[in-house]
């Protein structure tokens, strides 16, 4: 293992480590533009430069591998002015618009020309022009001038997604990004560019101007677009999510996440039901559960258990289902469980999976196995045959896409004695959005299970609410809440409590921490999800990140 | 030189015919490297002193050493005919008349160093002579000096010839072997160095032309000999091409080491500077080399002499520049070539290039600061260590030399408001003033 001295610090480290890493295992952070650690290395924005002894060149320490007995120093003079060279010669021609730059205070270029420049302009020379406003693609807009030119884009499509779309086009400062004669940038992971695009060239039409982005707070939650659970940062300004970013984490996402899954934030605060709904009238909470008391007390009385039924929902969270577990036990008395859900969708080899639900093996962990939960269809028939009189439902997606069995259902529904909705929207949301992350009106426009709902019970999102949900990979996720319920919302475990406890059984919890405890406090080694063990910990690093720090994104 | 080797067809029309090349002893060369073993060509070679001839002037035995001699892939040779240097103009000679000695040169090379295949990649401004060496190839394949089994040994040599897409930086070998696979040319990092991944990954040797075409005299005469023709680490002879206001430009052939003076006076080279003309400067080796005065001229053209003064051998064209000329102007002019053909790849050249030719019109213009020629000292100085290639640093050589060798005249411009020598002026709403 190679001997390095850095800054007069030595420091062994393993084969084929860079100077740049080694540098970081030791705390100095050097600064870069073109280095991503996901992606190849091209050193062309050759700010890393670091002085090498005994070579006349700097070297850029993203590049340069350790070798024994190699001196280096990060902050010696010659490097200091080199990186405020460099700072000087991408602004030579850069317009510096940054009050109108979308990038402002999340920007590279802005955060090393304060920490490394900040001199007093020497440039009197006209700028080359660039485009300004330049599609790159559906999602994607491009600014010329702006561009730095560190290709982090181009390598994106050419080695994450491996869809080719860009590349560098003429040279010298003229030198701009562009896309293939013909092509578009329209790929399922098209907006990784603007994440990764470390100055404002890259803007993503969905976010561009709509809000400055030291106005907003930072969550760390999941997406909610599919059981792959990409860890995110949910910024949001004033109980308003503004956009996802993915969040690193090795084993479930990397650095990176999908375009409808990015746009899944939109179902936050598109259509939601507000309020308590009795019927067709809005009503409070107090009304509500005093309504479903006397009907339920009633039906529990006229109906069978085996006339009692709940459709699970796997968008809920972890702590949602366990108390709809113990609801259906203790409550309903009934093991008539369905799952519910929304159906399959478009699916890839990166990230995307075709189950849209997060925390299908949620459900599975809570409930023991998927046994205990019947389908969708089974529920149909046997609502049908007027097996069930009672249903309770966890949100309105209908887990399938055959219009006949969606009629079936409502249908169905229409004929029960008693029928009590819990969920986050009023209209059928259909996953995934749009390009534009729309929803399709006729579908918002259809909300015919609230109209038949004698009680509708409007939950709260996973922006709202602290939670967990469990991946595909069996990885449990813990969420944090953002902002307050919004609207009359609450999140599913609590309305599960307070519907509980109004039954005259002891559901509700004065802290979730309770709750989590009694959920995975006693289970089984092999049973819990992986990563249950810092299910309360505040900190939320990836499960296995690398011990050794690394160079930042 | 009473004897060309490198001209000695240049006179003739027919020069590029085999049965012509072969008159004068064409292929013995390479006869005889047939019967030598793969050590004992290179071992010539590096005896030799032939050093590169495209302008770093690396030793070209000790770049052949490099090359792995037991490999599993087929290795290449790339001959660099991608000849764009600014006053440069003498491998386009060989290419056009003497076609055949380059192709000995490789079929040379190739069995010292069992390279597979051979590009000689063409500038595309000389697409015509393409056609020559294409059909001197074509001769080659039809005698079999070229194929299979070449000249009795074991080893196969393809030759292919690639026209450029275009581009000054395609000069430089990494720039060269991404054109040549196709991609935009844009230097790679080294190492690795050609020699261990090059064109297509596989190892590969990058020669200029005119070092290929001086094989064929090394192997046939004997290192000693060609040592001998030049001076000390500087082999043979070579080929100059004089430019500039002087009575005889052109390309001329002359050993190693003669000095600039006699290139520019003997009437065997140039003749002296034309009729009224004094010279002020020259650029020993094309635009990258750093501009030297007149009290230079008896420097020796060769590697280490040039280096001393701070400039460099280079492709050997000397460009002769006169008492009329304005030299900020004409390190204007040549910033814009570096700017122009800065691939775009590192910042500092990319930006650099381009902001210095800014500064430096700006003070052609008379509107110069005084500060500017610190910042232009100081920022091109930033350029010189800290890219991929070298394109960005010839920059620096050249603007530092300009700015050391006649500050006067860059302190006239700013301190007149305008340029000195009117006839050069950038400003076009002046009269030029009268002869």
């Amino acid at each position: 293992m190679p001997k390095v001295t850095i800054n007069n610090e030595e420091i062994e480290v393993d084969d084929g480590t860079t100077v740049m890493e080694a540098a970081a295992q030791l705390g100095y952070d050097i600064p870069h533009f073109c280095y991503h650690p996901a992606l190849s290395i091209p050193a062309n924005c050759r700010m890393c430069l670091v002085e090498v002894e005994d070579n006349p060149d700097l070297q850029p320490s993203c590049h340069m591998p350790v070798n024994d007995g190699m001196e280096v120093h990060t902050e010696s003079e010659r490097v200091v002015k080199a990186r405020k060279s460099v700072l000087e010669f991408i602004l030579v021609n850069h317009p510096v618009d940054c009050p109108i730059c979308d990038q402002a205070g999340e920007c590279k270029l802005q955060d090393y020309y304060m920490a490394y420049d900040a001199q007093e302009s020497r440039l009197r020379t006209e700028k080359v022009d660039g485009v300004k406003v330049y599609p790159l693609g559906p999602e994607v807009v491009y600014d010329g001038e702006r561009c730095i030119l560190c290709t982090r884009c181009v390598r994106f499509c050419e080695e994450i997604t491996e869809t080719d779309e860009l590349t560098t086009a003429q040279r010298g400062d003229h030198t701009e990004i562009r896309t293939f004669p013909g092509q578009e940038l329209d790929n399922n992971y098209s907006m990784c560019t603007v994440d990764i695009c470390p100055v404002g060239a890259l803007t993503a039409r969905d976010f561009r101007f709509k809000c400055r982005v030291w106005l907003m707070n930072t969550t760390d939650s999941v997406c909610t677009g599919c059981s792959q659970g990409c860890n995110i940062h949910l910024d949001h300004f004033r109980n308003e999510v503004q956009r996802y970013r993915p969040r690193y984490n090795p084993d479930v996402n990397d650095y990176w996440m999908c375009d409808p899954g990015r746009y899944t934030y939109k179902e936050v605060h598109q259509d939601r039901l507000e309020d308590p709904m009795v019927g067709d009238n809005v009503v409070n909470w107090h009304a509500a559960t005093q309504a479903y008391v006397s009907t339920m007390d009633e039906a529990l009385d006229t109906f069978e258990p085996s006339e009692r039924a709940m459709v699970l929902s796997p968008q809920v969270s972890c702590e949602g289902l366990h108390q709809a577990r113990r609801f259906a036990d203790e409550v309903l008395e009934t093991d008539r469980l369905y799952m519910g859900g929304k159906p399959g969708g478009e699916s890839d080899d990166l990230l995307m999976n075709a189950d849209k639900n997060p925390n299908r093996r949620g459900i599975e962990y809570v409930f023991g196995g998927l046994e205990a939960v019947d389908s969708f269809e089974s529920l149909v028939d046997a609502m049908e045959a007027g097996e069930i009189r009672v249903l309770h439902m966890m949100n309105k997606h209908i887990p399938t896409t055959d219009d006949a069995l969606r009629a079936r259902f409502v249908d169905a529904v229409a004929d029960l004695d008693l029928f009590v909705l819990q969920a986050m929207h009023r209209g059928e949301m259909v996953f995934p959005p749009d390009h534009r992350g729309d929803f399709p009106a006729a579908d918002l426009d259809d909300p015919t299970l609230v109209e038949l709902a004698d009680i509708a019970l409007p939950s709260s999102s996973h922006a709202e609410q602290d939670g967990t949900f469990v991946n595909e990979d069996g990885i449990a996720q813990p969420f944090s809440q953002s902002f307050k319920p919004l609207y009359n919302s609450q999140p599913d475990w609590q309305i599960f409590g307070r519907l509980g406890d109004e039954m005259g059984h002891s559901l509700s919890y004065r802290r979730l921490a309770d709750l989590r405890e009694e959920m995975f406090g006693d289970a089984e080694d092999d049973a819990k999800p992986k990563t249950l063990d810092d299910k309360q910990s505040k900190s939320r690093a990836p499960a296995d990140a690398a011990t050794q720090p690394t160079p930042a994104e | 030189m009473d004897e060309k080797i490198l001209s000695k067809f240049f006179d003739r029309d027919d020069g590029h015919k085999l049965e012509v090349y072969e008159d004068h002893g064409g292929y013995d060369a390479a006869r005889k490297a047939a019967e030598m073993s793969r050590e004992e060509i290179v071992n010539e070679v590096k005896a030799s002193n032939l050093r590169g001839r495209g302008g770093a002037g690396f030793p070209a035995g000790v770049k052949w050493s490099f090359i792995p001699q037991e490999t599993e892939e087929d290795k290449y040779l790339v001959v660099n005919a991608d000849e764009g240097e600014p006053g440069t103009f003498k491998d386009r000679q060989i290419m056009q008349r003497d076609p055949h000695q380059l192709i000995e040169g490789c079929i040379i090379t190739a069995m010292a160093l069992d390279l597979r295949y051979c590009y000689i990649y063409i500038r595309g401004e000389l697409k015509f002579t393409e056609d020559i060496i294409q059909d001197a190839i074509e001769e080659c394949y039809d005698k079999g000096y070229l194929g299979e089994d070449i000249f009795g040994t074991d080893q196969d040599l393809d030759i292919y010839t690639h026209i450029s897409a275009g581009a000054y930086i395609c000069g430089e070998e990494t720039g060269m072997i991404e054109g040549l696979e196709g991609k935009p040319g844009k230097p790679r990092i080294k190492p690795p160095f050609p020699a261990i991944v090059g064109v297509f990954d596989a190892p590969t040797l990058v020669n200029n032309v005119e070092s290929i075409a001086c094989v064929p005299p090394v192997i046939n005469r004997g290192a000693e000999w060609f040592a001998n023709l030049g001076v000390e680490k500087n082999g043979g002879p070579k080929l100059y091409g004089l430019s500039g206001p002087i009575k005889n430009p052109g390309v001329y052939e002359a050993p190693s080491g003669i000095t600039v003076r006699e290139l520019l006076e003997s009437p065997e080279y140039g003749g002296g500077m034309k009729e009224g003309k004094e010279l002020k400067a020259y650029i020993p080796g094309g635009s990258s080399c750093a501009v030297l005065t007149p009290d230079e001229l008896d420097r020796e053209m060769s590697f280490e002499a040039m280096r001393e003064v701070g400039s460099n051998l280079g492709t050997g064209c000397v460009t002769f520049v006169d008492q009329d000329t304005c030299m900020v102007r004409l390190a204007a002019r040549l910033a814009h070539f570096y700017h122009h053909e800065s691939c775009g790849q590192c910042t500092p050249c990319r930006d650099g290039t381009g902001w210095s030719a800014k500064v430096l019109d700006a003070i052609e213009a008379g509107r110069g600061r005084h500060e500017d020629l610190d910042l232009l000292e100081d920022m091109t100085g930033q350029i010189e260590h800290s890219t991929i290639c070298a394109l960005g640093p010839s920059l620096t050589f050249v603007v530092h030399s300009y700015l050391d060798k006649f500050p006067e005249e860059f302190e006239a411009h700013i301190e007149q408001g305008e340029c000195p020598f009117p006839s050069w002026s950038l400003d076009d709403t002046k009269p030029a003033a009268a002869e």
